[in-house]
């Protein structure tokens, strides 16, 4: 099926006045890793909550492969919530027998692998667990079924380093094998390295939805200075690939949202004494949408 | 073998670009021999933790600039005609905008031409100097 595997179409979720999540769609295509990003609050854990049917929309649709969720649909899809919820009078062998008996694709050599990979010890009780062993058991029992739809809030919160790049080689596997994965973090060098596209929320709004490298294509900073001061600029602030121009004495900033090299000629054009064209990473990209000012 | 790419996801340059260049430098540099067979997507994106759409984009765009042939199948390998042209062009292009910016740099720093003249006669005799020992 060449359809995307999480799909949210209009997606809306009240609590009385408060709007959590308010209108958005959002799809996540077979091999393809979303990044969802946004500040406490955004609305992130209510989309994951809707998406697994833990909350009743108030409006639109959501589709796994292509259909409403029905318990089927569950056989092929991982959720580890941020914090890891898991049987604590359990061992991990425990929970590993009864995934093997839950799950029809449960593979049980992936699954040895992946504790070896986290050094887990299976004869341990989930109580006794830390708090990065606790999520690192989750991320274990979710790729042991190999699902075909991954969803991930905060998957790597308590891990080393080390640990936290096995979970994004994890999600790279996947998708190479076909698998959709949309995972929320707030290390947004985690989602530049791993995800193919990010999702960013803010106040319950879907505010940027694009692939990562199609976003730094177009999202920079014009930096011109003049020798004296700034000449008139026509209609440049109401450009549409313009997001936003500061003036600070003779030094101009223009932030772009596509056709930077269009812009820089038109502000070149205006004779600067110098000006260059200064690239973004998705960490500035991101506080530029979520910071409050807007034209 | 060592990684012989180096790509930084936490620059504002689009990751695809970057590793586009890198393999057309591995190529210009002789790293990578005409002929010889790229790492599948998958094993590069796991060999780099990077997105597989991502690594999946930069095969695609050297197939489209006759860089690499790939057959499904059988994989992606390095052409035999026309590639090292190709990535020696494409390295020049590295070459000629990393000049530009240093010469657009000097300028706006106010240096006079005859000044950044000097100084890149300078830099020139040093580093071609040193690679004729």
């Amino acid at each position: 099926m060449n359809g995307p595997l999480i799909s949210l179409d209009g997606l809306t979720k009240r609590y009385g006045n408060v709007t959590a999540v308010d209108d958005v769609s959002l799809d996540v295509a077979a091999g393809s890793i979303c990044g969802l990003l946004g500040p406490n609050g955004a609305g992130k854990t209510t989309t994951f909550k809707c998406l697994l049917g833990f909350a009743k929309p108030s409006a639109g649709r959501i589709a796994i492969e292509g259909a409403p969720l029905t318990p089927a649909t569950f056989e092929t899809l991982a959720y580890v919530p941020e914090r890891a919820s898991l049987y604590d009078n359990l061992t991990i062998a425990d929970h590993l027998t009864l995934y093997r008996r839950s799950y029809k694709h449960y593979d049980d050599v992936r699954a040895h692998e992946l504790l070896a990979l986290f050094s887990l010890d299976p004869k341990q009780k989930a109580k006794r667990l830390s708090k990065g062993m606790r999520t690192a058991a989750a991320l274990t029992l979710a790729f042991s079924i190999r699902p075909r739809v991954l969803i991930l809030d905060e998957p790597s919160s308590g891990l080393d380093p080390v640990h936290q790049r096995h979970v994004l080689d994890l999600m790279i596997d996947a998708a190479a094998n076909g698998a959709s994965v949309l995972f929320s973090s707030h290390q947004v060098g985690q989602v530049e390295r791993a995800a193919d596209s990010v999702a960013i929320m803010k106040k319950g709004k879907l505010i940027v939805s694009s692939v990562i490298d199609d976003l730094k294509s177009g999202e920079k900073v014009i930096e011109a200075v003049f020798a004296g001061p700034i000449p008139d600029l026509g209609d440049l602030a109401s450009d549409p690939r313009v997001v936003r121009l500061e003036q600070n004495g003779s030094m101009l900033r223009a932030v772009t949202r596509d056709d930077s090299d269009g812009i820089a000629a038109r502000i070149f054009a205006l004779h600067p004494k110098s000006i260059r064209t200064i690239d973004l990473n998705l960490e500035e990209i991101f506080m530029n949408a979520v910071s409050e000012v807007t034209l | 073998m060592p990684a012989i790419y180096t790509v930084d996801p936490r620059s504002g340059v689009p990751l695809y670009l970057q590793l586009i260049e890198q393999i057309k430098r591995a190529i210009a540099l002789g790293m990578l021999a005409p002929g010889e067979q790229l790492p599948t997507v998958k094993a590069l994106a796991l060999e780099l933790t990077l997105n597989p759409n991502t690594v999946a984009r930069v095969y695609r765009e050297l197939e489209r600039d006759g860089v690499i042939d790939t057959s499904p199948g059988r994989g992606s390998f390095v052409r035999t005609d026309g590639a090292g042209v190709e990535a020696r062009r494409a390295v020049a292009d590295v070459a000629r905008a990393a000049f530009e910016v240093a010469v657009r740099e000097a300028k706006s720093l106010g240096l006079s031409r005859e000044e950044t003249h000097e100084l890149m006669a300078r830099t020139i005799a040093r580093w071609y100097e040193t690679e004729l020992e």
